[in-house]
């Protein structure tokens, strides 16, 4: 039972690594916290839910709705938080606690309140594998989420060790000012930021969706569970942020299984705390150099 | 090759810098001297795009820079070495190195190895986090790293800055260096004499307008000027 219990932690797990990961890219790069990140998302699958119901089926529609998200991603940062920039990163804050509102209520104008079903991405049996060890089972869609996780991690290495991209997110995340004394378009990079971070969002909307339906809440959770993996892998660190989800769907599932169903949420927000007790700066979270 | 034209700096209804005007000609050293607050930095933050001008002009080889983004006038040639807390403390200095180069297409081994030449305490820190550095070694890392870019016109904010008396002179030498390779340098600085000593030429500065401006040697004999404006 163990062996499922972690796998189903998991894979919950890599939800919320995938939230995390999503805001603290966009935060490590721009400074903003996106409270809009769920949302955003959100209102995106409805636009996926719209494209299913003319028939397309649902890898068509988040074929479509990703081109889309980046448009969305690279609209909000250029045209609501770009012109306000130079006033204060909690200005900013405020507009994406705004976006947040008008995008829950324009989807109840548009689509109404009523839970819509959305197809998993990949159906069918799921793998079941027996042995000494029990009987363990793995859904495909886990296995697609699975893939996506580590996809990201992969590709985010590469590109932050290897590339003059990453190299400039570093030198942006750092310095904006200054970086563009070397050259670098800081806008770019915000844009760039914000495009894959929103269509990261809407991916995770959309796997999850066969689980939550579709609703205006849909992803609150995952969004706030998304910002407690951010914390406990320190906030400005990536691979951080995976660790943290991962991490942090396991506990949820073990205090599930083992203690309390009910308690869960409680009793896994409980462990965090006290691991930021004795960890204030998270799992991978810098140590800030200072000059003295 | 840069021409600054009546420039006037603002912070809101602060003027930093007022109706100022100077000359750079290619292949110089010129400084801009002056006592703290004088308005040296905004003037370099104003031609590397920085700061915004509120009235005047600024000509780089005949072209007007001053409505263009920072990360433009880079890539004509034009580059700032800021002051040294502002290497990216939290990258190390093969990657600071490396973002120096950031608007530059193919090798940067060459490069390296004749920065290397010039300061061969770096190659040894390659790998270390640029905030363990010394005071002397960040001096070193910010100056490489906008060499990096291949300047044609490289601007130095106070590189004398917290350096001991002998590293002073070690700096001032580099940027003699750098200057017989074919780049042209404005050389802004709180320690005259030094400055004036590998100086073509020099601007005073004070509360934001020129008050003298010479031959360097003419006024590195003038010990009452530099004491009178600049303290010594």
């Amino acid at each position: 039972m163990f062996l499922n219990r972690l796998i189903l932690g998991l894979s919950t797990g890599a939800f919320y690594s995938l939230v995390a990961v999503g805001i603290v890219m966009i935060f490590k790069v721009t400074g903003v916290m996106n409270f809009a990140f769920g949302n955003m998302a959100m209102f995106m699958a409805y636009v996926a839910y719209t494209f299913v119901e003319i028939g397309t089926g649902p890898v068509v529609a988040l074929l479509v709705v990703l081109p889309l998200s980046a448009l969305f991603g690279f609209a909000v940062e250029k045209y609501t938080l770009r012109p306000i920039r130079h006033l204060s990163h909690s200005s900013m804050l405020i507009v994406t606690l705004g976006l947040l509102m008008i995008l829950e209520g324009l989807s109840t104008q548009i689509w109404g309140t009523q839970y819509k079903a959305f197809p998993e991405l990949v159906g069918g049996k799921p793998y079941i594998f027996k042995g000494a060890f029990g009987i363990v089972v793995f859904r495909k869609q886990d296995i697609l989420l699975f893939a996506l996780l580590a996809f990201v991690v992969f590709a985010t290495a590469i590109v932050m060790r290897y590339t003059k991209a990453g190299l400039a997110v570093k030198a942006v995340s750092e310095n904006e000012k200054i970086s563009q004394l070397m050259g670098i378009n800081p806008g770019k990079v915000f844009s760039w930021s914000w495009v894959v971070g929103t269509m990261m969002g809407t991916t995770v909307a959309l796997l999850g969706a066969p689980k939550t339906y579709i609703s205006p809440t849909m992803m609150v959770f995952y969004q706030l569970q998304g910002f407690t993996a951010a914390v406990l892998g320190g906030f400005d660190s990536l691979i951080g942020a995976v660790i943290g989800g991962l991490a942090l769907g396991v506990i949820e599932n073990l205090v599930g299984g083992y203690i309390s169903n009910e308690l869960k949420t409680t009793f896994s927000l409980v462990v965090i705390i006290t691991i930021l007790l004795i960890r204030p700066q998270g799992f991978f979270g810098s140590r800030e150099i200072r000059r003295v | 090759m840069l021409e600054l034209k009546n420039v006037t700096v603002k912070y809101g209804p602060v003027v930093a810098v007022r109706d100022l005007s100077l000359l750079v000609k290619e292949g110089s050293i010129t400084a801009l001297l002056g006592a703290n607050g004088s308005g040296k930095t905004s003037v370099l933050m104003a031609i590397a795009g920085l700061n915004r001008i509120s009235s005047g002009q600024i000509l780089f080889n005949e072209e007007r820079i001053d409505l263009i983004p920072a990360y433009e006038i880079v890539r004509r040639g034009l580059v700032l070495c800021p002051d040294s807390k502002l290497i990216f403390q939290n990258m190390t200095v093969f990657e600071n190195l490396k973002v120096g180069a950031y608007t530059r297409k193919g090798d940067i081994k060459k490069d390296l190895e004749d920065i290397f030449s010039i300061f061969p305490r770096l190659k040894e820190r390659l790998k270390q986090l640029s905030g363990t550095l010394s005071g002397g070694e960040r001096q070193m890392l910010a100056i490489a790293r906008a060499l990096m870019a291949k300047p044609r016109f490289l601007m130095l904010d106070e590189p004398s800055m917290g350096l001991a008396p002998n590293l002073v002179r070690e700096m001032m030498k580099a940027i003699q260096m750098i200057n017989r390779t074919g780049v042209t340098i404005l050389l802004v600085e709180q320690n005259a004499y030094s400055a004036l000593k590998v100086a073509h030429y020099a601007y005073v500065l004070q509360t934001g307008r020129i008050v003298i401006q010479s031959v360097a040697e003419e006024l590195l004999k003038d010990r009452k000027i530099i004491e009178g404006y600049l303290g010594g």
